[in-house]
């Protein structure tokens, strides 16, 4: 029942898209990869939350990454708000990969320093492609 | 007679002579007197359109799509596809095999650059509405885009279409059949979608929607589209929404922070772009 009321959910976010104002062709939406990585910024933004991140790459040097999120709108009225990342923090993020290989994409969920881990979009496998007749837009 | 102390009180003070004296006044300050004189002394007697608000129905707090609020079980029977004429079945069929082809390919339009929906797509955006009842008026504040709609409920004839400037929002006229307000549009920029698929319509768009309580805590929205370029006949879908009496309409300027602007093609991107100065 739940999980069934959780693909409902993900399909009418898919539907209306997940972000509300646009595409979501640029993600491999649905396709979860794992990053390590410490906060650098929490954007707490319309229309979308913003974090930037970095990582360890090779011989020293750090790598940015930049992952969008759903916006303050949805995420304000679930339990986020600015507060819930900070500059430092070394955390776990689960995001869907932009398609074309640039180090970024859109996350789903987030692990913080505690082992608390928070959701940001939906689970159940990914939402499945947007319906054509859901009039929304 | 006060001194004038500021500018913005000497522009004031000479508009209110220009127009004492273009009705034949004088003695600008004698008139202005008289006038205070004679303000009524109790606010009610005033406006009695506030009294007659109460018999309205109680539309408080913030409405959510529902489709958002309650999964599982908003998922309505989705509506019979729509009849279109030739050009416009030819757009929508492309849309279809696109979408079957490119998940989520099909939210490309001037929505993604932060330029808002028109109506009625502006009433089935993710983030909640609400509604103020004043005297001959309903107005609708839409979070997503911090749209804004005002509904003429004083009795107004919604103007001819070649009367109105075009509009995102449209020029609206609302009424009440018992407890449904039912409001009628035009005037809508013909550049905007008249529903998921379709972009573009005729200034001949006119849209209707019948707004009303199903339960206590569930508005229901049944909103129909006529315009003989784009639709052989009107063509209806119905969304429901949910009450939240305890949420807040949040700001949302779509501007802020946006990394989905369209590229120069007119494709879906995504800017890794920081802000200036970072």
């Amino acid at each position: 029942m739940m999980r069934t009321a959780l693909l409902s959910l993900a399909a009418a976010l898919a539907a209306t898209s997940a972000s509300a104002h646009h595409s979501t062709a640029m993600f491999e939406w649905g396709k979860e990869k794992s990053i390590d990585g410490t906060i650098d910024k929490w954007e707490w933004t319309q229309p979308h939350t913003f974090v930037w991140l970095v990582v360890p790459g090779s011989g020293g040097k750090v790598q940015q990454w930049g992952f969008e999120g759903m916006s303050p709108s949805w995420l304000g009225r679930r339990g986020w708000n600015i507060h819930t990342l900070t500059r430092g923090d070394k955390v776990k993020l689960i995001y869907y990969p932009l398609r074309d290989g640039r180090q970024g994409g859109f996350f789903v969920r987030v692990t913080l320093p505690d082992g608390k881990t928070l959701q940001a979009l939906p689970g159940g496998g990914g939402p499945p492609p947007p319906t054509p007749t859901s009039g929304a837009r | 007679m006060n001194r004038i102390r500021t500018p913005f009180a000497m522009a004031a003070a000479m508009l209110a002579l220009g127009a004492l004296a273009s009705c034949g006044g004088g003695g600008g300050s004698a008139a202005a007197d008289a006038t205070k004189a004679a303000a009524p002394a109790t606010p009610a007697q005033a406006d009695p359109g506030y009294a007659a608000l109460a018999k309205l129905p109680d539309w408080n707090g913030v409405w959510e799509p529902a489709a958002f609020a309650r999964p599982g079980a908003a998922r309505q029977t989705p509506p019979a596809p729509p009849k279109l004429t030739p050009d416009y079945a030819k757009q929508f069929d492309a849309f279809q095999a696109k979408n079957r082809s490119t998940p989520g390919i099909n939210f490309v339009s001037n929505v993604a650059n932060c330029v808002p929906p028109g109506l009625p797509g502006s009433m089935t955006q993710p983030y909640p509405i609400e509604f103020l009842f004043t005297p001959g008026r309903v107005t609708v504040l839409i979070e997503t885009y911090s749209m804004v709609r005002r509904i003429y409920t004083d009795g107004s004839a919604l103007p001819a279409a070649d009367q109105l400037d075009p509009s995102y929002q449209g020029t609206s006229v609302g009424h009440w059949e018992g407890d449904t307000l039912v409001v009628e549009t035009s005037g809508i920029l013909p550049e905007t979608s008249p529903m998921q698929g379709i972009n573009g319509h005729s200034d001949q768009l006119k849209v209707t929607e019948r707004m009303r309580l199903v339960d206590p805590e569930t508005l229901e929205i049944a909103t129909t589209r006529e315009d003989p370029t784009v639709f052989i006949e009107p063509y209806t879908t119905t969304a429901r929404y949910a009450r939240h009496r305890d949420w807040k309409i949040m700001e949302y300027v779509c501007a802020q922070n946006n990394h989905d602007a369209l590229d120069e093609h007119g494709n879906p991107a995504f800017s890794l772009e920081r802000k200036p100065g970072e």
